[in-house]
């Protein structure tokens, strides 16, 4: 099998599952799951041989296992193509996307009770959609991917959700289809441009991007215009501040599969089109834009830390967290440098094992207590102990705990940042770079302060638990939980040991579009800031600097 | 304008389907009774598909190539010939969900006078003159008055009927005024795009000294508004909300389908045919039409409780999507704005059609299904028809991959190609009305959803009975597999659209030039029928 076979296999087979499961309508519950769950294991392990396959360097030239297919017809002037293919940006994520599948059928395996073929259908419709997001090169059908994961998601909050379900799901929908059309029109104005400058209409995303660098889109202001309309939907979906107010509400109201998944996933769609279409086709906005989107980053790290520390409600506590660990993401991709696009992708990763499991975590106390108030538990650390274990590990991932996957990718941003700040910042805007990065470093401390607040308040301390629940026997992890939870505290561990393995395979994509941006960044600031043929410091050699120390 | 028998050979299955339709008639007081009629009326719209495609292969052929032939009053082009295949499916698909319509000794009226309605229809996608266009579009408006008051007695009904039927005979008087005055103004012509020797509207008024413009601009605005009524465009639209919510299911869905396809073929007809090409006052007037049009129908529509008052305002505001194109059409011939318009009604038609056909079929006569409440718990209740009703709605609202978000792909290339062109003013009012068509489609996202989330939401208030029959069920299950059909392969349908746009045609240099060697051959296989083949649009 090609290696292109297999990408297209990955995604078609969730897609086909979907199909498989209406049509299993009428079989029990365990039969449904069961086949969900097979489904998500056939597409991860494809996965898995995909990453096995991808060239340990990271070097794909024109993209891994490319595989076209003309979709309206060769000769048509329309040449929009189903066309897939990864490359260092995508791959992870699209890993990602497989492995927290798993995970989000195993954390419904008990308290999915009622239309299971139909829930377990949206999911895998929504795994397919997501996996095509991050493999699509033809620009349409990234959008029509982007788009479609609104669908199974709006039912999987709106079917399976809690109270406000109905509210939440509508709000979701339309707040980020309001920012996504407007993406919508950017993508068909590059396309567009291409197409006047080149006399070729081409949809296809590396190739418009090889475009844009030979004619970038001019004068200014029309590129300014575009990056605003492609904000419009990346910025919602990330979310940045201040777009975030339809993630708390999703996320509580959320089934816990729909959070683990919307929180592991989907944001980082927004991050990802970032990269993918601000920074590596429109360099020179991105270079203009880069303080105001360092400041956005920046006030969005500190809001959803202080918000989080307010909240009462555990899931509504991690919701703003993801609000404050996006904005890492953000910053260190907004840097503009190697070592911060490198550490920004690698916290979309970190962000999105860690939090997935949290908000895993949250849903299994949930089917326990059927509370999520922090108020009512305490000292369940003495009841659950392997939850609180896991708990606790997710938890010092998710603040950076050296060792642990937070750790690499939280110093990487931090770095690239103050390497922006003080190394190679444009002189106009170094004065506030300075004090976005104080500020940025400052959001670690709460961070650490909410989670372990939360740790010490819900699972130490005397016990306490709401007394509608001494009705049924408290159990700790079962076997289905441990499953979902298992691999990716083996995945916490690996990335924060070996973070150069992730690493590697990302670097040559992300050096591609650091190059770009670097070069409009120099244009701007009106001379070569740094000295001409000066190297960037190498992440391998800082990465392996930080865990020499880390060993001793 | 010349007519002999060739042009009697264009028109005969407009001609059989008259004669049908009256045989239905006189029939139906002979033998009463449903089935039979009901079959012989699908039969008739099969058959007629079948012959007509068996037998204009060669003209298929032609028009494909690009050819246009002005044949009396008819222009035979690439839009005419697809449009009227069009036509006769959506006839086939109103009669299979008015199958059950009306009380049961009315029965063959109502398949008799849609298929009349049909006729009109197909008259209309090739009309080429004035007086034949006029008569064509009555064809549709005088049978849509009788299926009104056949849809349903009680008062509502009764006031819908008189509603629409005077305000449809003033916006026939205005389309003629309009059209009288074109007449008046072109020097006495009443063909529309015309060839060498028999001067069409625009030819005669270039060969016209300076000076006529303004009469001749009245003519034109009176067209547009008497059109705009067909499409239900603001401020052309106050009856909408008011009919379909005072008639059937059914009927409502006629109304948001039939109309529109006669006013959008006929706008593309007269209005863009007889505009000069440098005109600079066409597209503001659309601009402001498609502006006020989708605005106002979506934000009406957010706080209805009538599903078929929510679907009218929506119906209004797809009208105003389209309107994006003709104001494209106008601004930059050559960006698509007609083609894209012509896909965009292809897939508002199915979806639409699609939404009434299973509100038909939870409906008979005795009850309507009406509020939007109403469809509490239909997902648990009747699984398929909710299924297909979220499929058609989200369409509707153009959520990829479905087919509504081709339609809406294509109109906003168009936008934002003219944006792109960077023609100073024009281009910045362009890129306004562009980010006015996302910004709405996101308020009737929120009104679709609203719809969705009851079925699927929450729970069932009262028992929904489908009584609607096999009929409504099934042309429900027919335009939800069309949609869909067109969601996974759209190519064809683009490269279909971009074919049928007349005013690519022109753009198309090559194409014209090709033409006089393939009509020889196509008037070897093809005889007299297509054998006075001219160069059509001046």
């Amino acid at each position: 099998m090609t290696t292109g076979h297999l990408l297209v296999s990955t995604i078609l087979v969730p897609l086909v599952g979907a199909g498989l499961l209406c049509g299993l309508s009428r079989l029990g519950r365990s039969v449904v799951r069961r086949t969900a769950l097979g489904v998500t294991l056939v597409t991860f392990t494809l996965t898995c041989v995909l990453v096995a396959r991808f060239p340990a360097d990271g070097v794909v030239g024109d993209g891994f296992g490319v595989t076209t297919w003309a979709w309206f017809g060769a000769e048509a002037p329309w040449n929009i193509r189903l066309s897939v293919g990864l490359d260092g940006l995508g791959l992870w994520l699209f890993a990602l996307s497989s492995l927290l599948m798993c995970t989000a059928v195993l954390v419904s395996w008990e308290s999915i009770d009622r239309d299971e073929p139909l829930f377990y259908a949206m999911l895998l419709l929504l795994e397919a959609g997501c996996l095509g997001v991050f493999a699509a090169r033809d620009i349409i059908l990234f959008y029509i991917c982007f788009e479609f994961t609104l669908i199974p998601l709006f039912f999987l909050i709106g079917i399976w959700g809690s109270e406000q379900r109905q509210y939440a799901a509508r709000k979701f929908f339309v707040y980020t289809l309001a920012g996504s059309l407007l993406t919508f029109l950017s993508l068909l104005a590059v396309v567009f441009w291409v197409a006047q400058h080149t006399g070729r209409l081409t949809f296809s995303i590396p190739e418009l991007t090889a475009s844009l660098r030979t004619h970038p889109l001019q004068p200014v202001s029309w590129q300014l215009a575009v990056f605003a309309g492609l904000f419009a939907g990346f910025a919602i979906k990330v979310p940045l501040f201040p777009l975030h107010t339809w993630l708390p509400l999703a996320h509580v109201q959320a089934p816990t599969a729909g959070s683990v998944f919307l929180a592991g996933i989907l944001l980082k769609i927004g991050t990802y089109g970032f990269v993918r279409f601000n920074m590596a086709m429109l360099p020179d906005a991105t270079a203009m834009c880069m303080p105001v989107m360092l400041w956005l980053a920046v006030a969005g790290i500190l809001y959803g830390a202080l918000v989080a520390l307010a909240q009462r409600d555990m899931k509504r506590l991690i919701a703003y967290s993801s609000v404050s660990h996006l904005g890492y993401c953000m910053l260190g991709l907004f840097a503009l440098n190697r070592l911060g696009m490198q550490g920004g992708t690698l916290q979309m990763i970190n962000h999105g094992i860690s939090t997935g499991a949290l908000f895993g975590l949250i849903g299994m106390l949930y089917d326990r207590y059927h509370t999520r108030e922090i108020r009512q538990l305490g000292g369940l650390a003495r009841r659950l102990p392997w939850l609180a274990c896991f708990m606790l590990v997710f938890t010092l991932s998710s603040i950076g705990l050296p060792g642990l996957n937070g750790f690499p990718g939280e110093f990487l941003v931090l770095l690239g940042m103050f390497q922006r700040a003080w190394g190679d910042a444009p002189v106009v805007e170094s004065g506030q770079l300075h004090v976005i990065s104080v500020l940025a470093v400052s959001g670690v401390v709460l961070g650490a302060w909410y989670m372990l607040w939360l740790v010490q308040r819900v699972f130490f301390g005397p016990l306490r638990e709401p007394r509608a629940a001494a009705a049924h026997p408290i159990t700790d992890l079962k076997r289905h939980e441990l499953a979902a939870l298992a691999p990716l505290a083996a995945l916490v561990v690996w990335i924060g040991m070996h973070p150069a393995f992730f690493l590697q395979r990302m670097a040559p994509t992300l050096d591609g579009v650091t190059a770009v941006t670097q070069e409009s960044l120099r244009n701007r600031a009106g001379s070569v800031a740094r000295m001409p043929g000066a190297p960037e410091p190498d992440v391998a050699q800082v990465v392996r600097q930080e865990g020499s120390t880390r060993v001793r | 304008m010349f007519v002999d028998l060739s042009t009697i050979g264009l028109v005969w299955p407009e001609f059989i389907l008259i004669l049908i339709a009256a045989w239905i008639y006189v029939g139906g007081t002979l033998a009463p009774g449903r089935t039979t009629w009901n079959v012989l009326a699908w039969s008739t719209y099969l058959v007629v598909f079948l012959v007509m495609l068996k037998n204009e292969r060669a003209l298929w052929h032609d028009v494909a190539a690009g050819l246009v032939a002005i044949n009396g009053p008819l222009i035979v082009d690439y839009l005419g010939q697809v449009s009227r295949y069009g036509c006769l499916l959506l006839g086939l698909l109103i009669t299979m969900i008015a199958s059950r319509a009306g009380a049961e000794r009315l029965a063959t009226e109502v398949s008799g006078t849609i298929m009349m309605l049909v006729a009109g229809l197909m008259l209309v996608c090739r009309a080429n003159e004035l007086v034949f266009l006029f008569v064509a579009l009555e064809l549709i408006s005088v049978p849509t008055y009788v299926l009104l008051f056949l849809g349903r007695a009680d008062r509502a009904s009764g006031e819908a009927t008189v509603k629409y039927f005077f305000l449809s005979l003033i916006a026939s008087a205005m389309l003629l005024y309009g059209m009288s005055t074109l007449y008046g103004v072109a020097d006495g012509t009443t063909v529309i795009s015309g060839t060498a020797e028999v001067p069409g509207i625009r030819g005669a008024l270039d060969r016209l000294p300076a000076g006529h413009t303004s009469l001749f601009l009245i003519g034109w605005v009176m067209v547009v508004c008497g059109l705009g009524f067909k499409i239900a465009a603001v401020p052309f639209h106050f009856y909408a909300p008011d009919v379909y919510e005072g008639t059937t299911n059914i009927n409502a869905g006629l109304l948001a389908v039939a109309p529109k396809v006669a006013g959008i073929l006929a706008l593309i007809r007269l209005v863009l045919a007889v505009v000069p090409a440098d005109a600079a006052w066409g597209w503001p007037l659309m601009w402001v039409l498609a502006m006020l049009t989708m605005t106002w129908g979506n934000v009406c529509a957010l706080w209805q409780q009538n599903l078929r008052r929510l679907m009218a305002f929506s119906s209004v505001a797809h009208a105003g999507y389209m309107l994006i194109g003709f104001t494209v059409a106008l601004v930059a011939p050559a960006a698509g704005g007609v083609g894209a318009t012509l896909l965009y009604l292809t897939v508002y038609a199915l979806a639409g059609l699609g939404v009434f056909a299973a509100l038909a079929y939870l409906s008979d006569e005795r009850h309507e299904v009406d509020g939007v409440a109403e469809l509490a718990g239909l997902a648990r209740s009747h699984p398929w028809v909710a299924g297909a009703l979220a499929f058609c709605l989200f369409s509707l609202a153009g959520i990829p991959p479905l087919a509504g978000f081709w339609g809406k792909l294509a109109l906003f290339t168009g936008a934002v190609r003219v944006v792109l062109a960077g023609d100073g003013g024009v281009s910045s009012w362009l890129l306004v009305l562009a980010v006015t068509g996302v910004l709405n489609a996101v308020i009737a996202a929120a009104y679709y959803l609203r719809v969705i989330g009851v079925m699927y939401f929450t729970a069932p208030v009262t028992r929904v009975a489908a009584p609607g029959g096999m009929g409504a069920m099934l042309g429900t299950l027919a335009c939800t597999l069309l949609v869909l059909v067109l969601s996974v392969w759209p190519g064809l349908a683009f490269r279909m659209a971009d074919a049928a746009d007349p005013l690519l045609r022109q753009a198309r240099p090559a194409v014209v030039a090709a033409w006089r060697m393939e009509a020889s051959a196509a008037f070897a296989h093809d005889g007299d029928l297509a054998g006075r083949w001219q160069k059509g649009g001046d």
